[in-house]
């Protein structure tokens, strides 16, 4: 599959979950941007949605689509390399029906690095994402929330199968508005 | 029976801290009695030990000083002297890396910044002597360290050097476990390395966690000046060649180089993937096991380097 048809997947994806979202009153849909900095390298930006409902298990499962990219971030004016990561997770809330929350979950999706010149062609430019995610989640009064959160990439990159600026560790920080509340 | 667990959590966490490897002295550079040769006979590995006063034509030929990587000793160079001898059309000035080549404590207790003065020393020294034709060569993490120099303007006080060649340099690593280094380190304490037989006595077998946050720290250091922009002293030229596949220096370290540094002119520098899976594919010497294609490709950039310097 190539990037294309990935980048159309998963914006296909994102505007599906708006949609189910405004059909169904039983939806959340939270929209906002996040910030992603990986341990020893990179600030990424960009922005994400979170969306539960009451009918699958009392919002206690949320799902998550997110684009984040280094363009927005530490290769805004710099010569850091830019780079795209798409993503999908699910997270389990505990506290599912107080302010703050507690959460936990698995992301998985695709990486990019663009490195814009033939002389890298041999090395490695996409990979697939998988991560483990733990956090805390926090709901206003009115209708935004933040969250933090740290997660680890199961899968890193080696510079020889996958990017070497896949690196493991990294912590986020997402800022939603309640479109559907 | 609460205590007894507090009481065992603190000796396996003791345990786990435990940061003195054992040392065999007879075959270890880690213990007492082997050293880099450097140390004891450096006339045969400095230029400027070799020739103290130097006669016209040794001050015109080009001078290469070569830097080593991170726990590793002249021996990484010791293949481009031999090819040096062949014409003797350049010399090569091996530089120890400072608080390397010798016992296990000296090597914890040196930062980078000690690593990087015996570049410094030996650099002054050529300059005092009155060699104008200069180039430093950087593997692994002696690539860093060059960059730093350029970075800093360390050249704007000193005569440029004309070249800058870096073969495999690591900016990024390619085991990222090293990137969490400041949060395990202090657990793990040293971590161990298996040598060929080969390399035995030319590596350290144990590399203490506070030489490897040094590691980290200045490669990350590094990583962050190329973000910003690093741009080479006048009429001086940069050539980087990489390993396309490096268990030690992620490739794409060479990557960050290309863009990160500027000729003077504003040009792009040159970087050349090679076909090869060895970390720093110049030194072929105490390995187990590699190609002929390792050699031909060892050969032709020391061919390569020569005929930069010699023109």
């Amino acid at each position: 599959m190539n990037k294309t048809c990935i980048k159309y997947l998963f914006l296909l994806l994102l505007f599906s979950n708006l949609s189910i979202a405004q059909d169904n009153k039983s939806y959340d849909l939270g929209m906002g941007f996040r910030t992603q900095k990986t341990n020893k390298l990179y600030w990424e930006n960009g922005i994400s949605t979170d969306i539960s409902s009451q009918s699958i298990l009392n919002k206690k499962l949320h799902l998550k689509l997110s684009y984040l990219s280094s363009r927005f971030g530490s290769a805004l004016n710099s010569n850091a390399i830019k780079q795209d990561n798409y993503i999908v997770g699910l997270d389990w809330r505990f506290r599912a029906e107080k302010n703050f929350q507690i959460f936990t979950g698995l992301n998985s999706g695709y990486f990019h690095s663009d490195m814009e010149d033939p002389i890298f062609d041999v090395l490695p430019h996409n990979s697939l994402l998988f991560s483990a995610e733990a956090g805390a989640f926090y709901k206003f009064h009115f209708p935004m929330a933040i969250s933090c959160s740290a997660a680890y990439n199961i899968i890193n990159g080696n510079g020889i199968d996958t990017p070497g600026t896949l690196f493991p560790f990294y912590c986020q920080v997402s800022a939603f508005y309640f479109i559907r509340k | 029976m609460k205590v007894f667990y507090i009481y065992l959590s603190l000796l396996i966490f003791l345990f786990a801290c435990n940061s003195t490897p054992e040392i065999d002295d007879a075959t270890m550079l880690d213990g007492k009695i082997i050293s880099d040769s450097s140390l004891i006979h450096p006339e045969k590995y400095l230029i400027s030990a070799k020739y103290p006063s130097p006669d016209a034509s040794q001050l015109n030929k080009p001078v290469l000083i070569a830097a080593h990587g991170y726990s590793a000793t002249t021996f990484e160079w010791d293949e481009i002297r031999t090819f040096s001898n062949t014409d003797a059309s350049f010399l090569v000035s091996q530089v120890l890396l400072g608080g390397h080549g010798r016992d296990y404590a000296d090597f914890k207790a040196a930062t980078w910044k000690d690593w990087q003065s015996s570049i410094i020393i030996e650099y002054e020294k050529l300059e005092k002597l009155g060699y104008k034709k200069i180039y430093l060569a950087g593997s692994s993490t002696g690539a860093p360290l060059i960059i730093n120099l350029v970075k800093e303007g360390y050249f704007n006080q000193h005569i440029a050097p004309k070249g800058i060649f870096l073969i495999d340099p690591i900016i990024v690593p390619a085991n990222k476990t090293l990137t969490l280094v400041g949060l395990l380190g202090p657990i793990l304490g040293y971590s161990t390395t298996e040598l060929a037989s080969g390399e035995k006595g030319k590596w350290y077998v144990y590399r203490p966690q506070e030489t490897l946050q040094q590691l980290m720290n200045l490669i990350d250091m590094t990583r962050k000046d190329l973000e910003d922009g690093i741009t080479l002293p006048q009429s001086s030229f940069m050539k980087v060649y990489k390993s396309s596949v490096d268990d030690v220096a992620d490739p794409i370290s060479a990557l960050m180089i290309y863009k990160g540094i500027k000729t003077a002119t504003g040009a792009k520098i040159e970087v050349e993937m090679e076909k090869s899976k060895l970390h720093v594919f110049t030194r072929l010497a105490g390995r187990d096991n590699y190609a002929l294609a390792d050699s031909i490709l060892q050969q032709k950039v020391f061919l390569e380097m020569r005929n930069k310097m010699i023109q």
